[in-house]
């Protein structure tokens, strides 16, 4: 490719008189702010990246669910609630529309329609891509605007107190933007993700958030996006609170109580953590999309309704397990899970923790209606950690779509002195080596002839009765059973105790529950699967990658771990031994090191066999990068492989900024006074001046074209310190142009903030 | 300028008469030599050579270049007007040894009617450019493409495709304009594709 050199302006020193004399910026103060807004928030661009979902069913173009979302890349990645534009029973519409901000303080506009392409019906997220127009019209992905976005934060950065900006729209798209500023008072700390699984969120005024809202993001100080706002409507939630008919669904000519009553849920006062979010956002934004392409030989699908059985309080938790049984807590207790078996869940199950103290409701422990995200069955715990709780009677009640799910309330004690009392604590599993050492991955066994558990125990007295009894796969094995006066261990604080089951180890769930005087003191879980390998549990083995040239050619003979880029899918193969139907595993995907997916599911293979296949496949083709596969049980990592494709890195994507100078404004005839329609603003790159651009379109950092009023808006934000240079030239009128066009952060503030408002005059040559 | 004459009924003498000439010849020179700065200013135009796809063309000097894009192997856009940028691309598609030009027009139309809001086409005809066989494809539409923010009434533009099999692929030259100019601004692409080799 050559260019002539005659390409060069030639009006380079015109250009720059005229800049002098006729380029009037009138830096005018941005729009009205909130007059608290925190140094960094932007809170204009955040409302504006914040879009109303309104999912629709296409037979007669009637609402089923509405919702908030939230723009989290320029390409149109929306991050949302799962419960109100996945369909499903509840949210039966196959159509989503998307509404936006045209204009802040007003109500959202309908522009482009989505699709689902990422979602955790568990965990209730989802991630939408504008892919249509408002009348259907597809968008290719370079034919949609650069779209305003947030960004999630690269860790979850907020902390106890720390005030927090929520937005999202209050109704059913009928008023503008709510954006209450409040706090983050407490993290619930759940199975699903840890210690701060769930932001609990106040606003300041302790203003009601309403369910529409849902979906809508929490932003940090700095204007990160750390959380979603979750608050999923209970299946048997018909009231008028939780519910809208807004519409003549059955097309009978009346609006009654026929029609589709539009869920909205309750009031908000959660948002889940950005950080099970992170994996959704990063396959969605690079299209990766994984398959399991081994059948199913097992339904592993719930039979029966949902339960929960076996509550009980433990402070602290280790690998996902109670360390003991909490039977009362001492003043300054600052750390409270309450633990219980669940059967027959399903990720469209909604639970809810209501928490009392003393008999009054205490919603900074409490959880509102959630999705679950724990699988059909299991051990689930949620409280919170590093919160001290005042002193008083605490009562738990669990309920399960929208119904008590316990005969009476977990209770506990909280205050007085610590007791000393014989406990029983931190139960670990392995093998014993021939120096009586207990060896092993802690909760994952190989299957063998003995599993051996390690546990603390405290204040215990000799003949004191204490029990053990093992369970395999929910029931307990009678045999196992052992009750027995405790013996003095001297200055030795750790017992053991073994199965040694006829027959040996089955693979499946195994639990040991500790018993002091007929009462739970510990349990724990533990999986067994696999072969042994001394200690340890081999259970998958010999990953392989191979490659496709498409999603229907068949994959490469040859395995590799380094494929030249092109790839457009990928195949990874992996052995297993001894894992029983049911079994949860998880498998992890990542590219760089960034997780992309993540899934937890019960196993549904043969018990051992060979060549389980995933696929890996993205429609444009799989970008350069370093993938690694991981295989886990009980989040043990049991084996891992890596596999390169082009340069082994990720392309870096240069529009993937949404900091920076946010630039608008009008061009105007300037006899006139009136808006020109349809002059381009043309921001070039700060590596070219006027004089060298050339009038290619790889020089422009950013392009704007006005509307019927003259106005504009660059579509990225523009560098802090970076001299860009700026060019208007339209028939008609005589051109402008200024070199070093640079703002600073100082001038930014001096000029209110962003936006930063231009007005630009042009004259008739 | 202005002449006066000192005298009335005197005759100019000869230097007041070469003086007078002269003026109006460097006038006219100067009024001429505008005219060519204007067209070497508003008529240059740029070189550009593919040798990858095999095409070597020249265009409006000031219009805005792009090469970087998976649905064109090149675009200009005049960003100079108002309204609609008027555009000239050139796409390459592969096609089989079956494919002709019409077969690449009908698919043409079925996907742009996807994508482009009421897409129609206007005339489908046959011709050729420089003894090499063309289909000529006229439609028009309405273009959107502007920022969700701002408020803009939709553009008509007409567009038309010249389509040719080259070398096992279809070349696909595309002229668009707002229709209320695009007979003004046809002269354009025609000694674009007077220049255009390929």
């Amino acid at each position: 490719m050559q260019m002539s050199s005659n390409v060069k302006l030639r009006y380079f020193s015109q250009v720059v008189a005229l800049c002098c004399l006729l380029l009037v910026v009138v830096m005018v103060p941005g729009t009205a702010q909130e007059s608290v807004a925190s140094p960094g928030q932007d809170v204009d661009r955040l409302k504006r990246a914040t879009v109303f979902i309104t999912q629709v069913e296409s037979e007669n173009l009637t609402t089923t669910c509405i919702g908030t979302g939230t723009l989290v890349s320029y390409d149109g990645l929306i991050l949302t609630n799962a419960h109100h534009s996945v369909l499903s029973d509840s949210c039966p519409g196959d159509i989503l529309f998307v509404s936006l901000t045209l204009t802040v303080g007003e109500a959202p506009v309908p522009k482009y329609r989505a699709e689902v392409v990422q979602s955790d019906i568990g965990l209730d997220l989802a991630l939408l891509r504008i892919t249509q127009d408002f009348d259907g019209r597809i968008l290719e992905r370079d034919s949609l605007p650069i779209l305003p976005f947030v960004t999630l934060a690269s860790e979850l950065s907020v902390g106890i107190d720390d005030t927090v900006t929520m937005i999202g729209y209050p109704d059913i798209g009928n008023s503008p933007l709510n954006s209450p500023r409040g706090t983050l008072t407490s993290f619930v700390a759940e199975r699903s993700g840890g210690d701060q699984s769930w932001l609990k969120v106040l606003t300041a005024g302790a203003e009601s958030i309403p369910g529409t809202m849902s979906g809508g993001g929490v932003f940090s100080r700095d204007g990160e996006l750390v959380g979603v706002l979750t608050s999923a409507p209970t299946p048997s939630g018909t009231s008028s609170t939780d519910c809208a008919i807004i519409e003549d669904s059955n097309v009978d000519g009346f609006i009654n109580n026929n029609d589709r009553c539009v869920p909205l849920g309750g009031f908000i006062s959660v948002a889940r953590s950005v950080e099970f979010a992170r994996p959704l956002v990063q396959a969605a934004a690079l299209d990766l999309q994984v398959t399991s392409l081994t059948t199913p030989s097992f339904n592993v699908q719930t039979q029966g309704t949902p339960s929960i059985s076996t509550p009980f309080f433990a402070p602290a938790v280790v690998n996902n397990q109670p360390t003991t049984v909490l039977r009362s807590a001492p003043a300054g207790t600052d750390s409270l899970f309450l633990f219980f078996d669940y059967r027959n869940m399903t990720p469209e199950t909604v639970y809810e923790v209501r928490v009392t103290v003393d008999g009054i409701p205490n919603e900074a422990l409490s959880l509102p209606p959630v999705r679950w995200s724990g699988g059909t069955n299991g051990l689930w715990y949620i409280g919170s950690a590093g919160q001290t709780r005042p002193n008083g009677r605490y009562e738990f009640r669990v309920f399960v779509d929208g119904e008590l799910a316990m005969d009476a309330p977990a209770a506990i004690d909280v205050g007085g002195p610590a007791l000393e009392q014989p406990q029983f604590a931190n139960v670990t599993f392995g093998l014993l080596d021939q120096n009586g050492n207990l060896g092993g991955s802690g909760y994952v066994l190989p299957t063998g002839n003995t599993a051996t558990a390690r546990f603390i125990h405290r204040n215990m007295t000799p003949g004191q009765s204490w029990t053990s009894i093992w369970s395999f796969n929910g029931q307990r094995i009678t045999a196992s059973q052992v009750t027995s006066a405790w013996q003095d261990t001297g200055d030795i604080n750790t017992t053991i105790t073994n199965l040694q089951p006829a027959g040996g180890l089955q693979p499946g769930n195994y639990r040991l529950e500790l018993f002091i005087d007929n009462s739970l003191s510990a349990l724990g879980d533990f999986i067994v699967a696999g072969a042994q390998v001394g200690p340890l549990a081999r259970v998958f083995t010999n990953i392989e990658f191979r490659r496709a040239e498409s999603l229907t050619a068949e994959p490469n003979q040859t395995p590799g771990t380094n494929f030249p880029d092109g790839a457009h899918t990928l195949y990874a193969y992996f052995d297993w031994e001894q894992i029983e139907a049911g079994t949860l595993w998880t498998v992890q995907w990542s590219v760089d090191n960034q997780v992309f997916y993540r899934q937890t599911a019960p196993w549904s293979a043969p018990q051992s066999g060979s060549d389980f296949t995933m696929q890996l496949t993205a429609p444009g083709g799989l970008p350069d990068g370093t993938y690694k596969l991981e295989l886990l049980i009980n989040d043990i990592l049991l084996t891992e492989n890596e596999v390169s494709i082009g340069i082994g890195q990720l392309p870096i994507d240069r529009f993937n900024q949404s900091e920076g100078v946010r630039v608008r404004g009008q061009i105007v005839d300037v006899e006139t006074n009136q808006g020109i329609e349809g002059v381009a603003f043309l921001v070039i790159s700060e590596l070219f001046s006027l004089e060298d651009f050339t009038w290619a379109e790889n020089q422009l950092y950013a392009l704007a074209i006005t509307d019927r009023e003259g106005y504009f808006e660059v579509d990225r934000p523009l560098e802090f310190d970076a001299p860009y240079s700026v060019l208007v030239e339209v028939d008609g009128y005589l051109p402008l142009g200024v070199d070093g066009f640079e703002i600073s952060r100082a001038r930014l503030a001096e000029e209110g903030g962003n936006p930063l408002e231009l007005r630009i005059e042009l004259t008739h040559d | 300028m202005i002449l006066n004459n000192p005298s009335p009924g005197r005759p100019l003498t000869l230097t007041q008469r070469w003086s007078t000439l002269f003026t109006v010849l460097l006038a006219i020179g100067m009024f001429g030599l505008g005219l060519v700065l204007r067209a070497q200013i508003t008529g240059a135009v740029a070189e550009y050579e593919d040798t990858r796809i095999g095409i070597r063309l020249t265009y409006p000097e000031k219009w805005l270049q792009d090469t970087n894009s998976g649905d064109y192997v090149f675009r200009v856009r005049d960003m100079t007007r108002a309204g609609f940028k008027t555009t000239i691309q050139i796409s390459v598609q592969p096609v089989s040894s079956l494919t002709t030009e019409r077969n690449v027009a009908d698919q043409l139309a079925r996907s742009r009617v996807l994508t482009l809001q009421d897409y129609r086409v206007l005339s489908i005809s046959q011709s050729t450019l420089r003894d090499i066989p063309i289909e000529i494809v006229r439609y028009t539409y309405n273009d959107q493409s502007t920022s969700p923010f701002l408020q803009s009434f939709s553009t008509v533009v007409e567009g038309q495709d010249i389509l040719t099999i080259q070398r096992g692929q279809a070349i696909i030259i595309s002229f668009r304009a707002a229709a209320d100019s695009f007979e003004d601004e046809y002269p354009v692409f025609d000694a674009f594709l007077s220049d255009l080799e390929f």
